[in-house]
This record gives structure tokens, sequence and C-alpha cells, in this order.
């Protein structure tokens, strides 16, 4: 390892031609390069980087600043909640509708791209994927734009979903061979969710996976007629994570609709609140596990699925675990879905169990009713899309997570009810970093941050023996990973919107993160 | 290389390095400020849906059902694809005046203005659906009042802090019941958009802040996170302080009762003590 970095700068040298992206990079731990949304495909968030390390993490200050300026007519959150891809030098990051290539070592903007939106909702964006020189990227109004990574150019677009419907798109597109794995949003008004996989010259379609089945279908069973099952929601909104040995795209499924008013889709709904299995080649399901049947609470299993590399009863495993939207932590064999743990990371009052397969019971009288009913989690979830981490050395699972109770009431009695057929009113929240063990569940340590609302904060860990992330109070925090301990602290504009990323440049390590529309990058300068 | 941008006000020239690259999708249209986030399309003229309302249950109804959610045998058009790709009856009209034979749909004779207000109408009812922060709460009131009066005076044990015929008297007259069983709950709260009643008061928490030095101010708390603590004094002063080690700070917390009941009540429990506070008015 040593070796490999004294090599990176004579390396990036001899490439200065280039400014795309080696696909090789993306079967790497992310060094000089941060590839795809999670740094690499196992979504753990994980960085091998230790110049900037728990001895000398005191000492860590701002490099630089960079405040985004979508001009006039600016719609929407202008929150940065992409996690900037940085390759060969430049970081490429979005918000909705906006795309900005700024210089990773100073924070000059190299150029700015901005799309005529459509409408459809502008709650947020994930970011880029990349293929070679061409970026990717989504947008409210479910376009995805092909840009040309040297200047911002626009090669082509192409619409990937109906606005008309109420679907609105947000996630960072996933490449995984040459297809370009994107994701649809939208649960206003009952439409169906998918992912697809585009071809990144054309933008055509390679193939669609639908997260809910059609009729005759396998899974058909779990709804009561083809009406409930083709308005039944599973949006695709929160990007996957990938086994390149076992070649399975593993994602999270949205939850399903109505959101809240489940009378007329009685039974389990698949492959909605699902952890999913697909051959990123032809989009065929390998294996399933439903995190939350016939969810009633909009609690989405679409948090990231992290692949655990771990040891069970002292056998190596290939394992994936979620800090899932309902509470529970899960730990599944990635080869086969088979369940190994399911275990509440939050005090939660919903559930009157698991199954046989792991598989938490819903409690009937926990559903919305008219009268309104008082549920922990709220309907925004135990957790949410910000990206949580795995480090390999400390063997922890970290989440910022949330205990929050919500009353909520069913406003839609009828037989076939459309829209959400209900609301949701928050009343309490308590915000905490948990590190959990992730071969028991246990809570090794928490991080409380008292009674308030918040949670929007991704974490990164890394081989500097650090954990990253903020807090509710607008601070961007290094925490001891083993033991939780603060070391040291940074208060910036606005609360951490994004996941923080890493990445070293002439042997200069950098720690990037978004607060509201700032992007921060720090350093410890030798 | 200079590059144009279009906006409201006309045509800006920006620097290239500068200059947003503007896409050009056929017939942009963007969302509206003022409105609800859910609602990115325009909101039709509520003379034009009454007039559609009226067309339509008479001629529709009996198939599509009068709210337009579908029958026994016609489709549902609230959440038809044909009818949200619609705009003023550009796709409706004309299936409303061939009719769907295959399908058992007759023909309708409806003018053109006819068919602009029945496409008004069914996006009346499109938004009505996609726009959950109007949906209405219905009753909540189905407590039993007796009970909830016992449980405030008894194992609630809301009777330490409140009084019926003080802090709470009149309680009903001054929320809803929906902002009554939220602030119940917990009253710091975020309330329905709808919800009737005054804006919630904000209960004060006090800190106290002993210094390494030993000396003590008291006020209301204004910040505290990890890192440093705020306070305003009796006199209206504000004070922050660092939470370097030797600094002890004792927050009281007049919600902490409201916290600990919250993770216990039932919903019956919770359901009654709104009926009882209901009967204060």
């Amino acid at each position: 390892m040593k070796l490999r970095r004294l090599v990176i700068p004579v390396l990036a040298a001899a490439c200065l031609s280039g400014q795309g992206l080696d696909p090789a990079k993306l079967l790497k731990l992310p060094v000089e390069t941060w590839p795809t949304y999670n740094g690499d495909y196992s979504g753990r968030r994980f960085s091998p980087l230790s110049r900037i390390n728990a001895s000398n993490v005191t000492a860590m200050t701002l490099a630089w600043e960079y405040r985004i300026n979508m001009g006039p007519g600016a719609e929407g959150d202008t929150s940065i909640k992409a996690t900037p891809l940085e390759v060969n030098g430049v970081l490429y990051f979005t918000v909705p509708d906006h795309a900005w290539a700024v210089d990773a070592r100073t924070g000059r903007q190299l150029w700015h791209y901005k799309w005529e939106t459509h409408g459809g909702i502008h709650i947020g964006n994930r970011g880029f994927g990349m293929y070679g020189d061409w970026l990717y990227f989504e947008t409210p109004d479910n376009y995805l734009i092909c840009l040309n990574a040297k200047d911002g150019t626009e090669r082509w677009h192409v619409e990937i979903a109906d606005v008309k419907q109420e679907y609105f798109s947000t996630p960072a597109p996933i490449v995984v061979h040459n297809h370009i794995i994107v994701g649809v949003g939208g649960d206003s008004l009952d439409v169906p969710g998918y992912l697809e996989a585009r071809d990144p010259e054309t933008g055509q379609v390679q193939w669609r996976w639908n997260s809910t089945p059609r009729k005759g279908e396998f899974g058909a069973d779990t709804w009561p007629n083809q009406e409930a099952m083709e308005h039944g929601g599973g949006m695709t909104w929160v990007p996957g994570t990938y086994d390149p040995e076992l070649n399975l795209y593993y994602l999270g499924t949205g939850n399903p609709n109505p959101v809240m008013a489940g009378q007329g889709r009685k039974g389990d709904n698949l492959w909605t609140c699902s952890i999913v299995a697909l051959n990123p080649d032809n989009g065929k399901l390998a294996w399933y596990f439903q995190a939350s049947p016939h969810d009633t609470h909009d609690w989405d299993a679409a948090q990231t699925p992290v692949l655990i590399d771990g040891q069970i009863n002292g056998q190596p495993r290939k394992l994936i675990a979620q800090a899932s939207r309902n509470g529970y932590f899960f730990l599944l064999d990635r080869t086969n879905g088979k369940n190994l743990l399911s275990k509440p990371f939050i005090d939660l009052n919903w559930s009157k169990g698991v199954d046989a397969k792991g598989q938490p019971i819903p409690d009937p009288a926990k559903e919305p009713h008219t009268n309104g009913t008082l549920v922990i989690p709220a309907s925004g979830g135990a957790s949410n899309w910000p990206p949580p981490s795995f480090d390999p050395e400390t063997g922890l699972f970290y989440v910022n997570s949330s205990s929050s109770y919500s009353l909520f009431y069913l406003t839609d009695i009828e037989d076939k009810p459309e829209g959400y057929g209900g609301r949701d009113s928050g009343v309490w929240s308590e915000v905490a970093l948990k590190a959990i063990d992730y071969k028991t569940g246990q809570i090794r340590w928490s991080h409380e941050y008292g009674a308030r609302p918040g949670g929007g904060a991704g974490i990164l860990t890394t081989a500097g023996k650090l954990l990253f992330t903020g807090d509710p109070n607008g601070n961007f925090i290094a925490y001891d990973p083993a033991t939780g301990r603060i070391l040291w602290h940074s208060h910036l504009i606005a609360n951490v919107s994004n996941g923080p990323m890493t990445y070293e440049l002439d042997g200069q390590q950098y720690l990037l993160v978004g607060a509201g529309d700032s992007l921060y990058a720090f350093t410890v300068l030798h | 290389m200079f590059r144009l941008l279009q906006t409201g006000a006309g045509i800006i020239i920006f620097a290239a390095g500068v200059a947003p690259l503007v896409g050009q999708p056929p017939q942009p249209q963007a969302p509206r400020p003022g409105r609800s986030f859910l609602i990115s399309r325009d909101v039709p003229d509520r003379a034009a849906v009454e007039r559609g309302q009226k067309i339509f249950v008479a001629r529709c109804g009996f198939c599509h059902g009068s709210n337009a959610n579908g029958g026994e045998s016609g489709p549902d058009l609230v959440r038809s694809v044909l009818a949200l790709d619609d705009e003023g009856g550009d796709k409706i009209g004309p299936v409303i005046r061939s009719g769907r034979p295959d399908k058992g749909m007759p023909a309708f004779a409806l003018s053109d203005d006819q068919i602009k207000d029945v496409a008004a109408f069914l996006r009346s009812r499109q938004q009505a659906a996609i726009d959950r922060s109007t949906y209405t709460i219905q009753n909540i009131v189905t407590g039993d009042a007796k009970k909830g009066q016992a449980y405030f005076n008894g194992a609630g044990r809301c009777n330490t802090c409140h009084s019926p015929t003080g802090d709470l008297a009149k309680i009903a007259t001054k929320y809803d019941p929906v902002a009554l069983q939220s602030r119940l709950v917990y009253p710091r709260t975020q309330r329905p958009r709808r919800a009737e009643g005054p804006e919630p008061k904000t209960v004060p928490t006090l800190v106290t802040v002993t210094l390494a030095s030993g000396q003590t101010i008291t006020g209301r708390l204004e910040y505290i996170d990890d890192f440093d603590v705020a306070l305003r004094d009796a006199a209206g002063d504000y004070h922050s302080f660092t939470r370097d080690a030797g600094v002890k700070v004792d927050v009281r917390d007049p919600l902490a009762a409201h916290e600990e009941l919250l993770k216990k009540y039932t919903d019956d429990e919770m359901h009654d003590l709104v009926a009882y506070l209901e009967t204060l008015k």
C-alpha cells in the first residue's frame, strides 16, 4: 500500500492527457479517485487514506470553500445532497437541475451546467455517475442527462419517467460494466416503481426491472388485484451497491402506495420495502428480502445496503447489512438473501417481532387510523437516505439514527384510497450517531444529540482511525470510531447535507463535505 | 466564447466558465412559487372546476364515479395516464367525442368549452389526491372523557403540573382537537398545516452554567450543542460559554414529563385524554 501511494504522483503525471475515468478505478478502494457515489461499489464509505488521522486531526483546517451560485430563477432546495465524484483532480457534483465541476485542489469552478426544468418535486439530487469522459445525472422532471466531463457541454438527454404522472428523480446513476443504472422516485399519485439500465452512448433502455409484479408474475399473489400492484409504488431512489465477484447489484426499494392507506392493497406488497439482488446485465431478480411487509408508514427500505466481508462463527462470509428506515438492522447472506440477524437499533412500537424469514411482523393496531396512532419511528424513519458507513477495522456499522414519534392519521377510508391516503404529524425526535456491531446488532456506542429534529448527515470512516459526520447543530465532527469520543469539530454555515468524502492529491489528503449551498475542503498541512 | 441565458427579464450574456450551459428540452415549464411544493402544474380555475363537476356528475359519473375514481364499468380517471397527460382537454376530448366502442363507452357530444371544464375538474381531482398537505383529518374525538379524566388525575399524573380550572381552563376553545392531541403528546410540535388556533407558545427551558471558578449563571436556554452553550439571563442579556472541562451545564427541561409519558401512552389513553380535554370549554 505504501509503495502504491508513492507511485501515484508519477502515474498521475504520466496520465496528464486524460480527464476521463479509468473503469478499473471502480473496482478499487478510493484513494486518489472517488469515482462513484459511495466511493466504491461496496457502500462502506471507508477510505484507506490515513494522512489525516487520529494523531493530527486536531490540526485539520480549511483548505478552501466553494459556494454554489445557481443564477437567476433558481428553484427548490439548494442543499448539496450529492456526494461529489473526484476524478483526475476534478470534483463533479449536482443539486436539482444544476451541475458543477471544480478543481479538487483549489475549489476553482471549471464549469456550471443548468437544465431548464419542466417541473417535478425539487427535493434533492444525489450526484453523478461517470463512464469514461461522460457524466450522467437525473433531474426532477426525470431526464437522464449526459455531459462531457471536460467542459460540461450536454451530449444528450433522454426521458426516463413521466413528470405528469408525478414521478421525480433524485438518485445518482451507478455505472456497472457498460450499464448506466438509473432509478426513479415519486409517491404522490400511486405510480409503479422501476429500475433501468441505460446505454452509456445513447441513453436507450437496456433493461427494466419493475419493483412490483405484473399480472400473473411471481409475487402477484402478495397484492389483491392488478390495479393495486400497478399503482403500488416501490421507488428506486437511492443508489445501490454491487459485488463484482457475484455480479449482483443490490438495491433497497421504496414503500408501497398509497403510502399510508393499506386497505386497498392487502398483502405483503412485493417487492416494495425490500432489499433485492439483481443481475446488472439483464435486470433479473436473483433474490429478495422484505424489510417491511405491507408498510403503511412511508418506511421505504431504500437505505444503502452495505457489503461486508465478515466472519460468522469463524467462517468467512459475504454479507450485506442495512440500518433500515423502519428501525431494524438487518444482516443477510448476500449470495442468497438469507437472513442472519434482524434487530431494532431504536426502541420501536409497531412490530410484533419477526417471522421465520427474519421479516418484521407489523402490528395492525399501529397502522394509521382516523383518530391518530402514535408511532415510533415517525414517517421520516429511524434512518433515511444519508449514507451510513462500515469500518472493517472496528467491525462497526455507523448510522445517524432518529428516535422519533409521529401521529399517523388515515384520511382516506375508501376501499380504494388514492394518493397518500393519510398524513402524519411529527411530535418529537431525538437524534443519535450509533455504532452497531454487525454480528450481533448490539449498539457498541451511541452519541446522543438530545431532543431535536435532524439527522441528514452521511458518514465516512477512514484508515486514519477517524469517523466524519455532522450533528443537527451545524457542526462537522471527527469521532474516534472505536469509542465515539469527539476529536475535532468545525461549525459550518448549515448542517452537513451530504455524505462526506475524501481523496489524496500531491500527497495531500482532503476531507470534503457539503453543508447547505457550500462545499468545504479540509486538510492537515504538511 | 459567450453563451446566452434566457431569463424572464430578457437575455443576459455571461462569459464562458461562469455561464450555465443551458439544456434545451421542449416547452420548459418551471414550478411556480407560492403553492404547495407538491403541485408543479397549473391549478385550474375554480369556476371551470365547478362547471366541469356538474357536467361530469351528470354525464360521466354513472360509469366513472362522481369523484372520477372509477366505478362498476368505467376506469379511475384520477390516476389515469391519459387524463394526467391531458392539457385543457387535448387528450380526453377525442375520447369523449368518439367514445371507446370496444370497451362499451359511448360517444358524448360535448362542446369545446364543456370538455375544457371537464378537464379542469379532473385536474382538480388529481391535485386533491396529490397534495397531501390539504387532506382533511376526520373526527378524532373518539375516546372516553371519563377515562381520560381518571388518567389525567391518576396514572398520567398530568395534574402534577396542569389544572382543568387553571392553565387548561377552556383549552378546547383555544385549539382544535387535532392540535390538542398533538400538543398533549408533546407541546413543542410541528402542527398540521391547516390546524386552527393560535401558534403554540414556546415553553422556556432553563439552564444553569457553573464555571470552573465556581461562578454560576442561570437563564433561558438559547442554544446548546456538544461544544457551546448560550443563555439569556433575567435582564435579557445574552451569554455564551465554551463547554471546556470544568464547565458544568444543568439543563432543566419543563417538558421532561411529556417526554416520559410519550413513550408510555397507549393510543386509547391518548384518545381518552383528548376526549377529556375537549370537555374543557
